[in-house]
């Protein structure tokens, strides 16, 4: 378990706050926020880079805040993998074996290991800067991973990746995770990846943690304005995708959620409030998804106001509408109302 | 079409520059090596004189160029990596002695080893710097370690400290992540330093003259001798030389091009 208290950093451009976190053990743990959050400074301070300003930190009831890296037994891994170029692949990920003085039939033993573990076992003679991406981070994983930390760090680890490489790697990481049973704190921007990931998730945003919860929690009530705005969510819902025509159909409880990303089976889909137009009447469109409902509550954010429209399903679609539609309109709780939105605006994941 | 022209007249000046400079260069050093016959400058360059200006040369140039490589690392590191009261002071001074003329450093040296009572203190414990090679020495690198300083501080600052940072979490102390990581990833840039710096090591010649004079097989390096031979009328002997001097210094070009850290320092 890993214990965080009142922890403040301040490295000038970027700076922690006060985050008290509490991570259980073998939990995956996302840390979601914007650039220069002070995510990757939170990840810094907990491996001991940086000398902490006040606040303390404690790894199994023990109090870690002022022992070196070396002795913390907490593995790290950055967006930009930094392998070490000079050696192949099998020496970076012997490499903390070696500081351990461990011996080298050992050391080969536990490196084919990890390297069958994370794929990359016909890699092993190669040089790191002749790899691609996907295949550098694996290393970079196994290299933190042969320690067999207490705890391990990752800094955006799939931000530097493509698509399609980021979603065979996020299996990976829950491969690897229910393997091994390491305690994983992952830092991202990507709400999708908090999503799909995170047993439960932080929410952060210049130095402070702005929200703990599973992320179901988190998304479905943004404690903050700002959580809200970042997370561009209210609107996720499972379903069953069926694929047909060039066009995806989701089954949503009931209603059927057309979208353009082809994607079958059990899927997540999101919908951004902003993305959805609301109409007393129904209106023809070229917009393949509209929905007849009851306006269930109406939140007033200022400018924006959030309407939540139940159309007969679990959970309510929110809506985003400036000030002046909404007195244009003249919408009530309880009014009837027409949603619409694209298929293009359907998010599926 | 007259666009065409304008342009072709361009390039025809800028071409013709460009040839005329290197035809100067090319047939300067010619006309040093073609100034005696090959049997004499095999006879100059095998003759006692030469052959320990080479020696010593060779001898303080590596000598001056391990001092360097010996200050600059933790220097260049330092300045590289922390933070720290007086740093941007500290910069100027390391970089001062490039601009500073050769002689006027070599005055300050023999000043400084000769006159004061901290070099008087150094020579009583057998360290004499005026008039010996060690003043050849010093010289050099006096005048090169802001080369290898300054070649050093870039490389260590292209690299990331999150290697480092790695490193450390992989069971590496400060020290040791120095050691296996940065300083192998320096290694481009160690070798452009210590290529520059012992190439003019080698060919350093004011400073050195101030501090250690120009004394016949004793601090006769190989810019020494071929000033000495010169103002002398041994045409031959400063010939061969200079000869010397210029294999070496292509060498260095050459080797530097090739492996010469700029474009590959990680």
């Amino acid at each position: 378990m890993i214990r965080i208290e009142h922890l403040s950093k301040d490295l000038g451009e970027f700076f922690l706050q006060d985050v008290t976190l509490d991570i259980k053990n073998g939990e995956y743990f996302m840390v979601l926020g914007p650039t220069g959050a002070g995510k990757t400074i939170l990840l810094e301070t907990i491996a001991g880079i940086y000398r902490v300003d006040s606040g303390r930190i404690f790894l199994d009831e023990q109090d870690i805040t002022d022992i070196p890296p070396r002795e913390r037994n907490i593995g790290m891994v950055y967006q930009d993998y930094t392998l070490f170029p000079f050696l192949t692949v099998e020496e970076n990920i012997g490499f903390g074996l070696k500081s351990r003085k461990v011996s080298k039939r050992e050391i080969k033993r536990r490196v084919d290991e990890l390297a069958n573990l994370m794929g990359v076992f016909h890699l092993l003679h190669r040089c790191p800067g002749t790899l691609s991406g996907g295949e550098q981070q694996r290393i970079a994983i196994a290299r933190a991973l042969i320690m067999e930390p207490k705890v391990l760090l990752l800094d955006e680890p799939l931000s530097a990746l493509d698509t399609q490489t980021t979603e065979r790697l996020r299996q990976e990481l829950k491969n690897v995770h229910s393997i091994t049973n390491t305690t994983i704190i992952h830092v991202t921007h990507s709400f999708e990846e908090a999503f799909l990931l995170g047993s439960r998730m932080a929410v952060m945003d210049k130095g402070e943690i702005v929200q703990v919860g599973t992320p179901n929690e988190v998304f479905r009530k943004p404690e903050s304005e700002f959580a809200a705005e970042f997370l561009g969510v209210g609107n996720l819902f499972q379903g069953e995708s069926r694929v047909d025509n060039d066009i995806a159909c989701i089954d949503v409880d009931g209603i059927n959620i057309v979208s353009a990303t082809l994607k079958p089976g059990t899927v997540h889909v999101s919908i951004r409030p902003e993305d959805i137009l609301v109409s007393t009447k129904q209106i023809v469109s070229s917009a393949r998804n509209s929905f007849k409902g009851k306006i269930a509550s109406i939140v007033d954010a200022g400018t924006i106001l959030r309407i939540a429209v139940d159309v007969g399903i679990d959970n309510p679609f929110i809506v985003a509408i400036t000030r002046q539609s909404f007195d244009e309109m003249n919408l009530k709780t309880g009014g009837e109302v027409y949603i619409t939105f694209k298929a293009s605006a359907v998010h599926v994941f | 079409m007259l666009k065409k022209l304008k342009r072709s007249k361009i390039k025809i000046i800028t071409v013709l520059s460009s040839l005329f400079l290197a035809a100067f260069i090319l047939v300067l050093i010619i006309c040093v090596v073609t100034h005696t016959t090959l049997p004499a400058l095999i006879t100059s360059i095998l003759s006692e004189e030469i052959q320990f200006a080479i020696k010593l040369s060779l001898t303080t140039a590596v000598v001056s160029t391990v001092m360097c490589i010996g200050i600059s690392i933790p220097a260049a590191y330092a300045l590289a990596r922390y933070d720290f009261f007086g740093k941007s002071v500290v910069n100027t001074i390391l970089d001062a002695p490039l601009a500073l003329p050769p002689l006027v450093a070599g005055v300050g040296l023999l000043i400084l080893f000769g006159t004061t009572s901290f070099g008087r203190g150094l020579a009583d414990a057998g360290l004499t710097f005026v008039f010996t090679p060690l003043g050849i020495i010093i010289a050099q690198f006096f005048v090169n370690v802001p080369f290898m300083f300054r070649i050093l501080r870039g490389t260590f600052q292209s690299i990331n400290p999150r290697y480092e940072h790695v490193a450390e979490t992989l069971g590496c102390t400060e020290a040791q992540a120095f050691w296996r990581v940065t300083l192998p990833m320096s290694k481009n840039g160690l070798l452009a330093g210590s290529i520059i710096t012992w190439s003019k090591g080698i060919g350093e010649f004011g400073a050195a003259l101030m501090v250690a004079g120009a004394t016949r097989m004793k601090t006769e390096t190989l810019p020494i001798s071929l000033y000495l031979n010169m103002s002398c009328g041994e045409l031959n002997l400063a010939i061969a030389a200079a000869t010397i001097l210029i294999i070496i210094s292509l060498i260095s070009l050459f080797v530097f091009e090739r492996y010469g850290g700029f474009t590959r320092v990680f």
